[in-house]
């Protein structure tokens, strides 16, 4: 499985064209998607177009194989190729309106739908589930716990993501800052009194676990 | 009980003195014991569960941590589109992109995409709605179902349509309801005594109220992963509202005798979730024929097109009062647009007494999909129409526009306008009665409304506490939560009445087999379940004090349950709680509980106020601070209540500022089905927001959820003519509206 040569799919750009090119938007999504696939990211030269592919994914500080597509986006990589399942990063609006899928790429807070999986080969990527040290939470998941900072609990994860980008880099981050850094993130429950709560108890427990 | 009389929710409920008596009861502090007397229920006395006196209160109607809320922050709790089963097939809708067209449907081009397994018709001929499924798709993968739904060729002859109230009660309009484009106006009161009381008003207002259609914008779509079924079971995961009712519903397509249905956790439902729908149908088929899970969960463009909304309407008002501000006339009509649904509306004079009133009302049917229940059906309309026009006659007749409510309410309202109007900073505020006409750049206006629901509870919910010889309790409620925190009440009302701890007691929840459970609708799942699971506790209780008091030889009337264990005050005797549990045969306690109308009450009140800023140049609208007191019963998590009550107050706000459905109306088709377009509140437009928990209602458990959601975008539309004079009669309140006020007002 792990050399793609031999994994049985047809990786000819002729098997992406067919597979894709010749439906409605396969024309569009030929050109950025191919350019990925193109860059040489498995590192043997080999141009391979189309089908499946599979890459290995830093996540969670485990690396994980997993089988994608060229168009699979980091989003549904998390949720449908990923096994088991790391579903506790939610598919909202699946167009970067919504901050529910928000991940970590590098230690910076991204929208997983946007991302094409096979653009994060060799990135380190943190998602909802991985980001308490072992039982110990994030202080900014402990404070959402303690501040009831969800309800229903769908965008949780993506706030969480998002206000922890944020104060993981800023520290001294004050409320205008976190609401600006979870200003991408949509609760339809309308919990934000409490996540701002949240936030605010987040920023001093760091504050106070670093004198 | 009429959910729109004030009067009949004002008269308190008696409530019933319980059968007490006081015992003697070692209290370990600082390592010290000493013999306190407290009171307890007398089992043989009463005979029936009280919740007691609030004081006494442990941890119900205390500021709880969720017991869900580690998985929720973790990513571990399982919503219903998490659920992945061996062999699972990814499922969606093709809907048809214009409002009324005939439509010829060819899945042969999909069936032969690589990965796709089944392509069908869900419906041709006549679509009679923008975004109607007309056909489905499963998959292997996400990405072959996309290329799937792609490969499916539509031939569409458009059909003459209405998708606005005007095209569907023009002359020449195409027919949208076989009985009409418009239903037999409903019409209330005497029009005649109305016209004669007009003529004795100190004034009189005129004028016509507009909201659009809001969506519910659930941020988990609606659908269902539905496993294989076999001979004659299956079982079937879905975000629902109703998880022991919708199991029926399922029972049909998979032609099976029993379902059961699993509802961990849902991402958001506010009145949407109530049925399997379509999704659910056509899933329950695909697994059926093709002995594959199927996971239909709708896109978010269809749930935008096809899984209902808010109604819209139109209404027309005409108020007059006397000098004082009394309520002396009204007469209005209303026009509700549910689109190929009735709409709802909760009528007027809505909350407020009115003299004399007459009342038409009717339906105007468009191509849309029909309108669904949403938190508060019909009344934030209502309330849009009567608050606006309560001020509009406040200030023509020079009434405070606090006083003016007070006049035309009942005694719990009054209460609570005078506590927010003082959090608000009504009293220091100068503009009480006349808008703020200066000539400043940036105002400062402040507005109220209020709200009522009925709540209450119903006998629906079974509940089963077990308590198992190693000392664990186990409370399963078929309810669902639709993330006002059920887990989390259900626990703690289970552990105060064992004198446990939170961590003490388990509870399972959302799953048809844990028993019979109301759906969650109008407000009423927290006072139909806790007093059954008050029962259920209540009688675990019991058997297990009658148990205990054979194995100590003492009387169960004797045996107290509190936080350092079971205590016999007979023998003077005191067991660890797993001590005690381990006399328990293997079998340990079953108790089962129902609902108990002693612990619940209904009728719930509430008062909003919001302050905004306007900047006259720009039109900029800015809500500074929105206040909201809230009577609800018995709270039974103060935490949670607070955030339900946010909750209300953002969604209003977001109606108000906001949210609205756009329709092309020459095409028919959607401008805004995605949340790139369909704007909702988030974090920057957030004010400053208080909300306060009525303590001096003394009732039972009534509910909440509903009653916050009613008055605030109406308070808001209130405060922006307070603060410059512009009313704005039609929601959403935008810039360039509020430009056009103020452009009017300078040409006077």
């Amino acid at each position: 499985m792990g050399d793609p040569k031999r994994s049985g799919v047809d990786l000819s750009r002729r098997g992406f064209l067919k597979s894709a090119g010749g439906l409605a938007a396969g024309g569009a999504l030929g050109e950025s998607t191919l350019a990925v696939a193109n860059s040489g990211l498995l590192g043997d030269g080999v141009e391979r177009l189309s089908g499946e592919v599979e890459i290995e994914l830093t996540l969670n500080g485990a690396k994980r194989k997993v089988k994608v597509e060229p168009r699979t986006t980091l989003l549904s990589a998390l949720r449908e190729r990923v096994e088991p399942s790391l579903s506790g990063t939610k598919e909202v609006c699946d167009m970067g309106s919504c901050g529910a899928c928000t991940v970590h790429v590098d230690q910076k807070p991204a929208y997983a739908c946007l991302l094409l999986a096979v653009d994060c080969v060799g990135k380190s990527i943190t998602t909802i589930e991985g980001l308490a040290k072992g039982d110990e939470l994030h202080p900014v998941q402990k404070a959402f716990c303690e501040h009831d900072a969800l309800m229903c609990g769908f965008c949780t994860p993506g706030f969480v993501m998002a206000l922890s980008a944020c104060l993981d880099v800023e520290p001294e981050a004050t409320l205008d800052e976190l609401k600006e850094a979870c200003a991408g993130n949509v609760c339809r429950c309308g919990t934000y009194p409490h996540i701002f709560e949240a936030a605010v108890a987040a920023q001093r427990a760091k504050q106070g676990a670093k004198r | 009980m009429s959910a729109l009389d004030p009067r009949a929710q004002d008269a308190a409920q008696p409530d019933t003195k319980p059968g007490k008596k006081k015992i003697l009861v070692p209290r370990v502090e600082n390592g010290h014991e000493t013999m306190v007397e407290i009171e307890v229920d007398d089992a043989e006395g009463s005979g029936r569960p009280q919740w007691g006196p609030r004081d006494a209160l442990r941890l119900v109607n205390h500021e709880l941590v969720r017991v869900d809320a580690v998985d929720k922050v973790t990513g571990c709790a399982r919503y219903t589109h998490d659920v992945r089963l061996p062999g699972m097939l990814y499922a969606r809708f093709l809907g048809c992109p214009i409002a009324h067209a005939e439509v010829t449907v060819d899945v042969a081009a999909a069936k032969k995409v690589p990965g796709v397994v089944e392509a069908r018709v869900v419906r041709d001929g006549e679509v009679k709605f923008l975004g109607q499924p007309v056909a489905v798709v499963a998959a292997k993968t996400r990405e072959a179902l996309e290329d799937g739904l792609r490969a499916i060729v539509l031939g569409i002859k458009p059909l003459p349509f209405a998708v606005t109230r005007e095209q569907s009660l023009a002359a020449n309009a195409p027919e949208v309801n076989r009985r009409g484009n418009a239903s037999k106006p409903n019409e209330e009161g005497d029009p005649a005594a109305v016209a004669k009381a007009f003529e004795g008003c100190a004034a009189v207002i005129e004028a016509t109220y507009e909201v659009p259609i809001q969506h519910h914008a659930c941020l988990e779509t609606h659908g269902a992963v539905v496993d294989v079924p076999t001979n004659d079971s299956a079982t079937v995961y879905h975000s629902t509202q109703a998880t022991y009712a919708s199991a029926n519903e399922f029972k049909g397509p998979l032609k099976v005798k029993e379902v059961e249905v699993v509802n961990e956790h849902m991402g958001g439902g506010f009145g949407s979730k109530f049925e399997a729908g379509v999704e659910g149908r056509v899933a329950s088929e695909l697994a059926r024929d093709l002995k594959a899970p199927i996971h239909l969960m709708l896109s978010r463009r269809d749930e935008f097109l096809c899984a209902g909304n808010r109604s819209g309407c139109v209404q027309t008002v005409k108020l007059g009062g006397d000098v004082q501000g009394k309520l002396v006339a009204m007469q209005s009509s209303i026009d509700r647009l549910g689109g190929l649904g009735g709409g709802s509306h909760a009528g007027l004079p809505y909350i407020y007494e009115v003299a004399t009133s007459v009342r038409t009302m009717r339906s105007v049917y468009t191509h849309l999909d029909a309108n669904r229940a949403m938190r508060a059906p019909g009344h934030p309309q209502a309330s849009f129409g009567m608050e606006s026009a309560l001020d509009e006659l406040a200030y023509a007749l020079g009434v405070d526009l606090v006083e003016i409510r007070k006049r035309n309410v009942g005694d719990v309202h009054r209460r609570q306008l005078d506590r927010v109007a003082r959090e608000i900073g009504w009293n220091e505020h100068p503009h009480k009665s006349k808008p703020d006409l200066s000539d400043a750049t940036t105002k400062v206006g402040i507005g109220f409304g209020l709200s009522v629901w009925g709540g209450g509870g119903h006998p629906e919910c079974r509940v089963t506490v077990e308590i198992s010889p190693d000392g664990g309790v186990r409370a399963s409620v078929g309810s669902q939560d639709l993330g006002t925190g059920v887990r989390t009440y259900v626990t703690a009302i289970v552990a105060e009445e064992l004198g446990l701890s939170m961590s003490g007691v388990t509870a399972r929840i959302g799953r048809t087999s844990y028993g019979p459970a109301n759906a969650s609708g109008g407000s009423m799942t927290s006072a139909s379940l806790a007093p059954a699971v008050k029962h259920a506790a209540f009688n675990a209780r019991k058997a297990f004090a009658e148990s205990l008091a054979k194995t100590l030889k003492s009387d169960a009337s004797e045996i107290v349950f509190d936080v350092q264990g079971v205590y016999d005050a007979r023998s003077k005797r005191r067991l660890a709680w797993k001590d005690a549990c381990a006399t328990l045969g293997p079998a340990g306690i079953s108790a089962t509980g129902e609902w108990q109308a002693h612990l619940a009450s209904n009728g719930i009140h509430g008062v909003q106020s919001a302050k905004v800023r306007v900047d006259t140049r720009t039109g900029k609208l800015e809500v500074l601070k929105m206040v909201c007191m809230q009577d609800c019963g018995l709270v039974l998590n103060r935490t949670g209540a607070r955030s339900q009550i946010f909750g209300g107050m953002v969604q209003a706000l977001s109606y108000a500022l906001f949210e609205q459905r756009v329709v092309e109306p020459d095409l028919g088709i959607a401008m805004n089905a995605n949340f790139e377009d369909y704007k909702l509140a988030a974090s920057l437009e957030i004010p400053e927001m208080v909300a306060i928990l009525d303590d001096e209602d003394t009732r039972g458990v009534i509910g909440v959820a509903e009653a916050t959601v009613v008055p605030g975008h109406s308070a808001i539309a209130n405060a922006v003519h307070n603060a410059c004079g512009v009313r704005l009669r039609s929601l959403p309140l935008n810039p360039d509206k509020l430009l056009l006020g103020l452009a009017g007002l300078k040409k006077g």
